[in-house]
């Protein structure tokens, strides 16, 4: 019989070209337990070193020691070497191919902007109103100083409702029509609230003009109002450039022109300059309408004007989002083309 | 408006240019919408002076001049010899074109650098002014010529002018006139306003005993004046009169008229010429001009040459016999001025603009008249503008003015007095202007200021120092104080008036929660995938045929296509989709939260039979659209091409209403579904509230939309969801101990739901169950017909410790005892 030292590196050989040639993790687990498991041949020997005498043990030991750590050195480098292999794909992965998209729906434009306006007003204090978009003639003119024979009243201009009669919160027997601005939403909320007040107010109205790149008969708003004592012309230019500033960049100017409206004095027209404006070749660009609420809108809804002023200005959502993104035709708003709506 | 820059130079002076007429008249508030420059010969060329001339320090042919062009000196260098100093040259400036050549293309002066030295300009030979074919040596201008002057005025010719377009405010008919616009330009310069006085030689005859006039309406013209000239020469007009008119885009037509369009456009004030002999003679032989009504059918031949039929409430210029004219609209084809109009008789009147804008708008008939007067002209101003129009026909038609004025003006207008309080001034505009100040805008605008009231000694200290202002009878707009103010903001400019920073009250608003909870909602879709779509409110009868009765109409529809206000959001997502099939985008999910209008009664039991009675209501809604391929276009795997379907849009709503905070909701099959679903199921929370429907296109209307593939629709009550909404969140401790899984397989019958199903699983109430879940639903061969197979995920877990097998074992037995009495359940191994 060979004596153990003698056997050692025999079995060292064999048991390491077995682990390392092993072709699977499968037989990696055999070859494991057939050489160094419970029961394998090298375990065998192991056991056999109490029965060595004193002067051998050292010996012997220090080399059972040595070859067992190799072949667990080997075992473990064999594991790590088949789990990445097993882990590779069957096949070879191009990582130029499009993945599966997860498509996010994206916010329609008008909302997008509105809701950049809304957030510059609330900046500043503003909370968000709203009100009926079918709106009696008090609402919508009377009570806005319009005189009853204006032309913004007839039948050319605003949608009539074939029923006239009652809506909720409406005079009864005025005839119904489509708001033709929101500016009727500021009647309303001065009726319903004492001063001070400091709404926006976006939100769809209506003018009776056939479609086409500039017009729908449907089309957005927002107003702004601002009733305190003491306001002032100059409270307005702040807002305003303000807002714009906040909305458009901090580069734009923004002119005040004076105009008309029959439910301001004074009342200005906002044109802005920026960048953008001189790009479509003009220095000013004409944005909102604006002024000093009109003592007479005061006293229809109640407010004294000589304890209260304030200012109210309003402007088309649609052009702003037309001015920003560049957009030409105001109907693409409304049909719902996905081509323009993921453009946002 | 059109005005030229001309035209309001012979009643203003205005040294600057073009440009800065256009930013001045803007920013007063006459918003200039164009500006069209009319070449004039010779632009940018003027007559200048040589001051100087010495050699040119690097060439020997060139020399180098001073020049006085009129505004100052000028370094020209110039290669031509004939001229001295002291002479009068055309100097060209930098900036200005040279006539172009034939054949070559016209050459713009700059300031350059010739052999280093700087030429401001050039000075022109005949040649190069193309006034010559030959001569290379300056042209030299006779020593009379003045320095500066253009030198198409020099040589007689027409110079330059420019066409402003301008938006008059409705409020603002003054500035309907070329004088009106002067004014507005002399208040803000200071410059004098020159209007022409309009005085007429003295005459041998009256107009008294020539014309009379009767007036039986003064409600509707409280004011009409006539005047006559005889002996005019009717023809062309002069080149003078023409252009003026022209340039303005009014066509010429005769020297009589076109004085009348003239001095409408330069005063405001429409005014008629009838032919004199053609207008009936009354009683005492001469002719009266009544003021009447329309009678009811009576006809009228206007000066367009189409007969009118008239009603009643429309005034009447008439003789004694006949209407000769539609006042203030337009004249009579029977009294026209002719070529052979040898009398004129003029009219200059005010009406009632109310009635001047129904009776335009009933025949359709606006003229430049009628816009004047539907808008107010200046009753003030009648006589004067008839002085002037006479004084202009005499100057370009001969003939000789009657003496005097026919002016019936039974109550003549007061002018109005309004109060201004300097410190409501500055407390509006935020400024700090002294009385004085104010004083000089409001004089320079020709209000006359009077009753200056400083704070009196005795007055009670409140009392405000203020001022009493007259307000001329073209000032139609001027009202009260605060119109005062804005004048004040106007001319002291509203750039000069600082901003403030945003300051006072936090506002409040009702409304401003909910326009969170609407960004919420739209938010949460987004993320899901669907694109905001923003649909018509108004939309066409024959889109609603599903929506039944109750549509809110318009009175005025522009057409068919848009007759009604939506009831539903469905019909715009389908338009939507069919606009996106159209240009081939097949894969759509879109939704749209937005208002729908009905005129219904209130759904319920209490439903009237009378469909249009209530009043209309305004709700707002929530719809989504599905159609196409569910994933966008993937390179492998068994379910690329799948398809939206049911499961889709119910779970992405689940998955909404669950984000939003609505718990509870349910879903059954719909007893009715509404025409637009194929079938549909009610969406309930709590088991009864009715929250909206959803389900598959009908085929019927796919047809209608030109729609192929199946379409899933969904519309919720959006305002239910508002007030139904619980978004509370409230933390629930992680469970420390494991659940257990226990799977459930059995065969159900077909018809068998799984609420059913979920309700037994509740009924047999197991303690520890923690979740049930459906993972798999089989149909096929081995099974029996009419049923299914459902395989059923149970997870069991205890707060406080780990559960034994037996206590799940117990608990999981009482479900599928449940199961197998209630449901025929047969459990498979």
């Amino acid at each position: 019989m060979m004596s153990l030292l003698d056997q050692i590196d025999p079995l060292r050989q064999a048991a390491l070209a077995d682990l390392s040639g092993a072709a699977d993790l499968a037989a990696l687990e055999r070859a494991k337990g057939n050489w160094i498991g419970p029961h394998g041949q090298f375990t065998a020997l192991l056991k056999q070193l109490g029965a060595l005498s004193k002067e051998e043990r050292p010996v012997a030991g220090k080399q059972l020691n040595q070859a067992k750590t190799e072949l667990e050195t080997a075992l473990a480098e064999r594991r790590r070497a088949l789990e990445l292999a097993a882990a590779a794909p069957k096949e070879p992965t191009d990582f130029t191919l499009p993945g599966r998209r997860r498509p996010l729906g994206k916010l329609h434009p008008l909302t997008q902007v509105t809701e950049d306006i809304v957030r510059s007003f609330r900046r500043i204090g503003f909370a968000v109103a709203d009100g009926p978009e079918i709106e009696d003639d008090y609402h919508c003119f009377d009570a806005l100083n319009t005189p009853a024979d204006h032309p913004a009243r007839d039948t050319h201009d605003t949608f009539y409702l074939e029923a006239a009669g009652a809506a909720p919160g409406s005079t009864p027997g005025r005839p119904l029509l489509l708001r033709t601005h929101t500016t009727s939403v500021q009647v309303r909320v001065l009726e319903s609230q004492r001063p001070p007040v400091r709404v926006v107010v976006p939100g769809r109205v209506y003018r009776r003009d056939n479609a086409d790149a500039t017009h729908n008969p449907t089309f957005q708003q927002i107003d702004g109002v601002y009733v305190d004592r003491d306001v002032t012309v100059g409270d307005l230019k702040g807002t305003v450039e303000f807002v714009f500033k906040d909305l458009l960049g901090s580069d734009v100017k923004i002119r005040f022109r004076p105009h008309y409206f029959s439910y301001t004095e004074p009342s200005f027209e906002i044109d802005f300059s920026s960048a953008l404006t001189r790009k479509m070749g003009k220095d000013w660009l004409e944005i909102a309408g604006c002024g000093m609420i009109h003592p007479q809108v005061f006293e229809n809804v109640g407010y004294d004007p000589e304890a209260w002023t304030g200012w109210a200005f309003g402007f088309g959502i649609e052009r702003i989002a037309m001015i920003r993104y560049g957009v030409n035709d105001i109907r693409l708003f409304y049909e719902g083309d996905l081509r323009f709506l993921r453009q946002f | 408006m059109k005005v030229t820059l001309n035209w309001l130079k012979e009643y203003v002076a205005f040294d600057g240019s073009p440009e800065q007429l256009a930013d001045r008249l803007t920013m007063l508030g006459l918003e200039v919408e164009g500006a069209r420059k009319l070449g004039g010969e010779f632009d940018g060329i003027v007559v200048a002076q040589v001051l100087t001339c010495d050699p040119h320090p690097n060439a020997d042919k060139l020399s180098l001049c001073r020049v006085n062009d009129g505004r100052g000196e000028r370094q020209i260098v110039c290669g031509a010899k004939n001229f001295k100093v002291g002479d009068k040259v055309p100097l060209i400036l930098p900036g200005a074109t040279l006539p172009a050549k034939p054949g070559e293309a016209p050459l713009t002066i700059k300031v350059g650098r010739i052999r280093g030295v700087e030429s401001h300009g050039m000075l022109c030979s005949p040649r190069e002014l193309g006034l010559a074919a030959e001569g290379d040596g300056l042209l030299i201008l006779p020593a009379d010529a003045q320095v500066g002057q253009p030198f198409a005025e020099h040589l007689g010719r027409a110079g330059s002018d420019t066409v402003y377009d301008l938006e008059i405010t409705p409020n603002r008919p003054d500035l309907n006139s070329v004088i009106g616009i002067a004014r507005e330009i002399a208040a803000v310069t200071g410059e004098a306003l020159r209007v022409p006085e309009a005085s007429l030689p003295p005459s041998a005859f009256r107009v008294d005993d020539l014309v009379a006039v009767r007036l039986e309406d003064p409600e509707r013209c409280p004011r009409y004046t006539a005047r006559v000239v005889r002996g005019v020469k009717v023809g062309p007009s002069p080149d003078w009169l023409r252009v003026a008119l022209e340039k303005v885009g009014l066509r010429s037509i005769n020297n009589v008229v076109d004085v009348t369009n003239y001095v409408m456009l330069e005063t405001g004030q429409p005014l008629h010429a009838f032919d004199y002999h053609r207008v009936a003679k009354g009683t005492g032989g001469k002719p009266t001009l009544v003021v009447r009504r329309a009678r009811a059918g009576e006809k009228f031949v206007t000066l367009d040459g189409l007969e009118r039929g008239l009603a009643e409430e429309m005034l009447l210029i008439a003789d004694e016999q006949k209407g000769i004219a539609l006042a203030g609209v337009m004249g009579g084809q029977n009294t026209e001025i002719n070529e052979r109009t040898t009398d004129v008789l003029l009219e200059s009147a005010y009406f009632q603009p109310t009635n001047i804008r129904r009776t335009a708008k009933t025949l359709g008939l606006r003229t430049d008249a009628s816009y004047r007067f539907e808008r107010g002209a200046d009753v003030g101003i009648c006589d004067w503008a008839s002085r002037r129009c006479v004084e202009l026909i005499l100057q370009v038609a001969g003939g000789q003015a009657a003496d005097g004025i026919v002016d019936t003006y039974p109550r003549p207008v007061e002018p109005r007095e309004i109060t201004l309080r300097h410190a409501k001034v500055n407390q509006m505009l935020g400024l700090a202007l002294r009385p004085e100040e104010i004083e000089y805008h409001l004089g320079q605008l020709g209000l006359k200021v009077s009753g200056r009231v400083a704070r009196p000694v005795e007055a009670a200290p409140e009392a405000p120092p203020s001022v009493t202002v007259r307000v001329p009878s073209f000032r139609v707009d001027l009202k009260r104080e605060i119109d005062l103010i804005e004048e004040v903001a106007r001319l002291h400019g509203v750039e000069r008036i600082p901003a403030t920073p945003p300051r006072g009250a936090v506002g409040a608003n009702a409304y401003d929660a909910v326009h969170d909870q609407l960004t919420e909602a739209r938010r949460l879709l987004a993320g899901l995938g669907l694109g905001e779509a923003q649909g018509q409110t108004l939309v066409s009868k024959a889109d609603c045929k599903a929506a039944g009765a109750g549509l809110v109409a318009l009175a005025n529809p522009l057409s068919a296509d848009m007759d009604v206000l939506r009831p539903s959001l469905l019909p715009g997502l389908l338009a939507a989709l069919r606009h996106n099939a159209r240009h081939q985008i097949t894969e759509v999910a879109l939704f749209e939260i937005g208002r729908v209008f009905s005129q219904a009664p209130e759904a319920g039991p209490a439903r009237r039979a009378d469909k249009a009675g209530g009043p209309p209501r305004e709700a707002r809604r929530l719809a989504i659209a599905l159609t196409g391929r569910r994933q966008p276009l993937f390179w492998n795997g068994t379910e690329r091409e799948a398809k939206f379907d049911w499961y889709d849009l119910r779970g992405l709503l689940e998955e909404f209403l669950d984000q939003f905070g609505l718990r509870g909701v349910t879903f059954v099959r719909a007893a009715e579904a509404s025409a637009i679903y194929a079938e549909s199921a009610a969406v309930q929370l709590g088991g009864k509230l009715w929250l909206g429907e959803l389900g598959q296109l009908s085929p019927l209307v796919a047809r209608d939309y030109d729609l192929r593939q199946p379409v899933m629709l969904a519309e919720l009550d959006f305002d239910q969801l508002l007030a139904r909404r619980n978004p509370a969140k409230a933390f629930k401790p992680l469970p420390v101990f494991p659940g257990v899984r226990r799977d459930l397989a059995m065969m159900v019958p077909e018809a068998t739901t799984h609420e059913a199903v979920l309700q037994a699983v509740r009924q047999a109430k197991a303690p520890h169950l923690e979740a049930v879940e459906l993972f798999d639903v089989f149909r096929g061969q081995n099974l029996p017909a009419g049923r299914k197979s459902v395989a059923y995920a149970f997870t069991y877990r205890h707060g406080e410790r780990t559960l034994t097998d037996a206590e799940v074992n117990a608990a999981h037995e009482k479900i599928v005892a449940e199961l197998k009495q209630r449901l025929q359940a047969v459990v498979r191994e």
